[in-house]
């Protein structure tokens, strides 16, 4: 599963514009690459156009699925996936996009590429290629199963602890009954007459 | 007389006329309908089976599996396991049971229609085929109506059985915050059951009755796949973070299963050191007596020489008196 694109358009103008992009196409051919790109910003822009304020959608065109999430204030963010990327992943790496954008650049005026900028945005599209990375609640999950697992070998060494624990018990009674054996035996020879 | 040969060509003829898989009242209808379209000899009609009968056919046989879907669907439902619910059979199940629904009221419209048509066309001469075809149509719509009301049901048990295994859920996990989820989930399902109880309260008329269903049936679909896509995304949250939280209730009592093997061993461990505390007092105590022992036989030689002395010393005198 993987992130092609992750577009940030304003949608308070028709026809829409992409703020910022970034894309990661390496997947494809060298020469296809371009087309590619501007597709998907053809596809992000006329999706971005169409998406009420407040709405998420989840569209599915050829063999990618475009995640857009259009916010109050007239930017909506577009992540481009193939089939496979969960959407709530997705969703959830568009909230916190915007919600970066729109503290960042509140004013509607800064909206164009050349003052927009957002380094992090390539950073997000590494980490988020595996939503199990990226996504916060994914990690807390994988981590609590890997708590589990050891969880479960430690509870398996508890129990061959207790079988040992067993035979060091019974391993302990014989010998203290033989050295009490011993004792009365040397007690005996005391006590006893010493003729022969 | 014996006329058994024309009891064995009627049966013949109604068995060439009859179809697999028909309910019962539909063949008695089907034959006397023929009986009046051979004395009518209508060009339309003359053919044994008309276009009408074979729409109600059809439409009969969509009823029939419709219902089998809705039986289904009502097992699903009365499940009231805690964890192994399946929504997405359910809704799936649910959404298919709608669009039949929706279709066979097209289709019966479709034959009403019809029916209208071709008594407006034949007027005078066949009255009881105008009636007869009505009141198919009139059976159809009623078996129809029927369904609905079993869905309507089914739905709304649903409902209940949702919220009560939220409740138990709560209970168990001790969240308050899904509260305002399930209302966003359950909506969807709310908004469909109350409109259609408030539509069936007044049953003025079984026609009346199906054709509000169909349109507001339509509607409620586009109004679910509007909020759906937003409902969607924050139901996989839920279940997400569901999923965590039975995940930590888990390891809890792992940890406390944990806990309580460790305590049982401890029990042992204490007897353990018990029993080496009574082997060091007691391989002490041996080792003392052994020590005096060693003590006396080693002072004791003196003494064993003596003994010795006087012993050798009888037995010497012995010998030199015998």
């Amino acid at each position: 599963m993987k992130i092609y694109a992750i577009h940030v358009v304003r949608n308070d103008i028709k026809p829409a514009k992409t703020i910022v992009d970034v894309k990661d196409l390496a997947s494809f051919g060298f020469f296809q690459r371009s087309s590619i790109g501007e597709f998907m910003t053809f596809m992000s822009q006329t999706i971005a156009e169409k998406t009420q304020p407040g709405q998420r959608q989840s569209i599915e065109e050829a063999n990618y699925v475009g995640h857009v999430y259009a916010r109050a204030e007239g930017v909506a963010g577009v992540v481009i996936t193939d089939k496979e990327y969960p959407p709530r992943v997705a969703f959830s790496l568009l909230n916190k996009i915007l919600d970066e954008f729109t503290t960042r650049f509140p004013n509607n005026q800064l909206w164009t590429p050349e003052q927009c900028s957002y380094p992090e945005l390539q950073q997000y599209i590494v980490t988020y290629q595996d939503p199990k990375q990226g996504d916060t609640i994914m990690k807390v999950q994988r981590e609590l199963d890997e708590t589990k697992i050891i969880l479960h070998k430690t509870i398996e060494s508890v129990l061959e602890r207790g079988e040992k624990m067993e035979s060091l018990v019974e391993r302990s009674d014989v010998l203290s009954t033989q050295s009490k054996m011993f004792y009365k035996t040397a007690k005996k020879q005391n006590s006893c007459c010493v003729i022969c | 007389m014996d006329r058994s040969s024309e009891f064995f060509s009627t049966v013949e003829s109604l068995r060439s006329r009859a179809q697999p898989h028909l309910p019962s009242d539909k063949r008695r209808l089907l034959s006397p309908m023929e009986q009046q379209a051979g004395s009518m000899g209508g060009a339309q009609q003359s053919k044994p089976k008309s276009e009408v009968s074979l729409m109600a056919i059809m439409i009969g046989k969509d009823i029939q599996a419709t219902s089998v879907k809705l039986q289904k669907l009502a097992r699903l439902a009365k499940r009231k396991t805690l964890f192994d619910d399946r929504p997405v059979e359910i809704s799936e199940l649910m959404h298919i049971i709608k669009l039949d629904i929706a279709k066979l009221n097209k289709q019966i419209a479709q034959l009403q229609n019809m029916v209208k048509e071709i008594n407006a066309k034949s007027p005078h001469n066949c009255r009881q085929a105008m009636e007869h075809n009505t009141n198919v149509v009139v059976l159809l719509q009623s078996r129809l109506a029927a369904q609905t009301s079993t869905f309507k049901d089914v739905l709304e048990l649903r409902t209940e059985n949702m919220k009560a295994t939220k409740d138990r859920r709560e209970q168990f996990m001790f969240t308050t915050q899904q509260q305002s989820n399930t209302f966003a989930s359950d909506s969807p399902l709310y908004n469909i059951d109350r409109r259609p109880t408030s539509s069936t309260n007044p049953p003025k008329d079984i026609l009346s009755l199906d054709l509000p269903t169909p349109s507001q049936n339509l509607q409620q679909q586009e109004q679910v796949q509007l909020v759906d896509a937003n409902n969607q995304y924050m139901e996989s949250r839920s279940t997400a973070i569901e999923s965590i939280e039975s995940t930590l209730h888990e390891l809890g009592g792992i940890f406390q299963q944990l806990a309580q093997m460790v305590s049982e061993q401890r029990d042992m461990v204490q007897r353990i050191d018990a029993n080496t505390d009574d082997i060091e007092s007691n391989v002490a105590g041996a080792q003392t007596e052994l020590l005096k022992y060693y003590s006396y036989v080693s002072s004791n030689r003196w003494l064993m020489v003596k003994v010795f002395a006087v012993l050798i010393s009888s037995a010497v005198t012995l010998s030199v008196l015998s």
